[in-house]
């Protein structure tokens, strides 16, 4: 069942690769643009922690880092996982339906079913942040990659939860997208910025905690219980995120669609 | 422009307008991203000033500024969308045929949006930054700052129009919006005064419309304005007659395109 998935998920990601590759120039400058963009996002920090060397115990090179991973993240789901932002309206529209008659997951084909190319731009420059904060080493380069994708993972997980809203709310689009803007503005932002009710928030409902600072904690000071602790939260994200599409889609309502799908 | 002509464009305005009244809900989504990023940076700045200030004004003015900048960008409806969905539709070459001008009509619609957006976006902007500071700055700046950052955010909107003209030639305007936002957070001093950027950042502003755009207008709230009324006011005519004949020339531009290549 998991190979059979997995087998599912490559031959996606190649179609949609070679889908977004066959428009290279449309390619090339939404890569090449969104990583100005976050350049230029982070031109802020630079001249803010030019003049204040330290923030509650963050320096440039930790928000370098922070930056980095989330920008990685968000890149590598947007990649491979584009679909999660457009499950509401495909779950509203009653658009769901060509992919209830194939033979494979619901869930994986719908998030597979788009795969954003400036995603590749979020994600080499998430990953020039990394290398500039000292992170990027033959001896640190797993860890890396793990947090990595444990943030991804968690980013997927909450955007499955908050688009499939849409099975009991209805149009919830614009909230969803809040909601997941939310999450990346709180993950991009130092931790030691917010504290009480908030901080919980962050580490649950929200969780930019995991999606952000767990991670650079753990490349600052890696230890194999953070590194289990960040993978065990984002199986359990996952998790539950997959069962709630799953109670979500008994409630489904056709959209009586009648078209080809391939 | 005769009366009867500006009448046409009132009555975009006034569908819009009453179309944003109906469908809130992208209203709300912005107030509540305002609460949100005025909290965060109250806290940055809080913390910024334990670790010492890098520019003279305090923290409270500071959260004022960036409700001022803030009201300023978040008030300007992104019509960019909607007309590179137009475009791409091919919806747009039904437009083209209708007695009223494309280009009027949309920009139109975006100031009935935003005569619906800005005030909410105002009082959630003058509340949040009370809340957060328990501060307000004085009556003359604010009332300096209302009108000024109502033209400033007109502009925009003209801006926006000119970013989803491009739609005609790139298909997809969303990598010219990031970067485009994205020089208006440094060029414009959105979330920082344009003092604490680098020299070169502030001399290269200078020579953009960014800073007539966020950081003039809101820098009155810190008392120490970056420009006076009148260099503002005179800086926006000159950027919005610029914009105007930019805009022109390029629809001028895709008309002929469409008409050349039969529409």
């Amino acid at each position: 069942m998991v190979a059979n998935n997995l087998s599912f998920v490559r031959a996606l990601v190649a179609t949609n690769l070679k889908a977004t590759l066959a428009l290279r120039s449309a390619f090339v400058i939404q890569v090449v643009f969104m990583a100005l963009n976050n350049f230029t996002f982070f031109v802020f920090w630079w001249a803010l922690m030019v003049r204040v060397t330290t923030l509650r115990g963050w320096n440039l090179s930790d928000i370098e880092l922070l930056f980095g991973i989330v920008a990685a993240a968000f890149g590598l789901t947007v990649t491979l996982a584009g679909g999660v932002r457009h499950l509401g309206r495909l779950i509203d529209d009653g658009a769901l339906d060509t992919l209830l008659t194939q033979p494979k997951s619901v869930l994986v084909h719908a998030l597979g079913m788009r795969a954003q190319p400036s995603g590749f731009g979020d994600l080499i420059s998430g990953l020039i942040f990394v290398a500039w904060a000292g992170h990027i080493s033959w001896r640190t380069m797993p860890i890396v990659m793990v947090v990595i994708v444990a943030s991804a993972l968690i980013f997927v997980a909450c955007g499955i939860v908050f688009f499939s809203l849409a099975f009991w709310l209805g149009r919830v689009e614009t909230v969803a997208t809040q909601l997941w803007e939310l999450l990346v503005t709180f993950s991009l932002y130092p931790e030691p910025l917010f504290g009480g009710a908030l901080r919980l928030v962050l580490f649950t409902l929200l969780p930019a905690g995991f999606v952000g600072y767990l991670p650079v904690r753990i490349l600052r000071a890696p230890s194999f219980a953070s590194v289990a602790t960040l993978l065990l939260v984002a199986i359990a994200y996952l998790c539950a995120a997959v069962l709630l599409f799953d109670r979500g889609l008994r409630r489904y309502s056709s959209g009586s669609r009648f078209t080809t799908f391939g | 422009m005769t009366a009867a002509q500006l009448a046409k464009y009132v009555a975009f305005s006034r569908i819009s307008a009453t179309e944003a009244r109906r469908e809130p809900n992208e209203l709300y989504g912005r107030m509540a991203f305002f609460v949100v990023i005025l909290g965060v940076f109250s806290s940055l700045w809080r913390a910024v000033s334990e670790a010492g200030m890098p520019l003279a004004a305090d923290p409270k003015s500071l959260v004022w500024y960036l409700a001022a900048t803030e009201w300023i960008l978040l008030s300007a409806p992104p019509i960019h969308v909607e007309i590179q969905e137009a475009i791409r539709r091919g919806d747009v070459v039904y437009r083209l045929g209708h007695p009223v001008s494309y280009v009027a009509a949309e920009f139109a619609r975006g100031l009935g949006l935003l005569a619906v957006r800005a005030p909410f976006l105002g009082v959630t902007a003058f509340v949040c930054a009370f809340a957060f500071t328990r501060w307000t700055p004085p009556l003359k700046a604010l009332l300096i700052v209302v009108p000024f950052g109502f033209a400033a955010s007109a502009l925009i909107t003209a801006l926006y129009l000119a970013i989803g003209l491009l739609a005609f030639w790139l298909q997809d305007v969303a990598p010219i919006y990031w970067v485009w936002q994205k020089l208006m957070f440094v060029l414009g001093g959105l979330m920082l005064p344009l003092e604490v950027y680098p020299e070169f950042i502030q001399h290269a502003a200078v020579f953009t419309p960014f800073p007539s755009l966020l950081a003039a207008p809101a820098s009155f709230v810190l008392g120490t304005s970056l420009m006076t009324p009148g260099v503002l006011a005179r800086n926006l005519i000159l950027w919005s007659g610029a914009t105007a004949f930019a805009v022109s020339w390029m629809f001028r531009r895709v008309v002929s395109d469409v008409t050349i290549n039969g529409g």
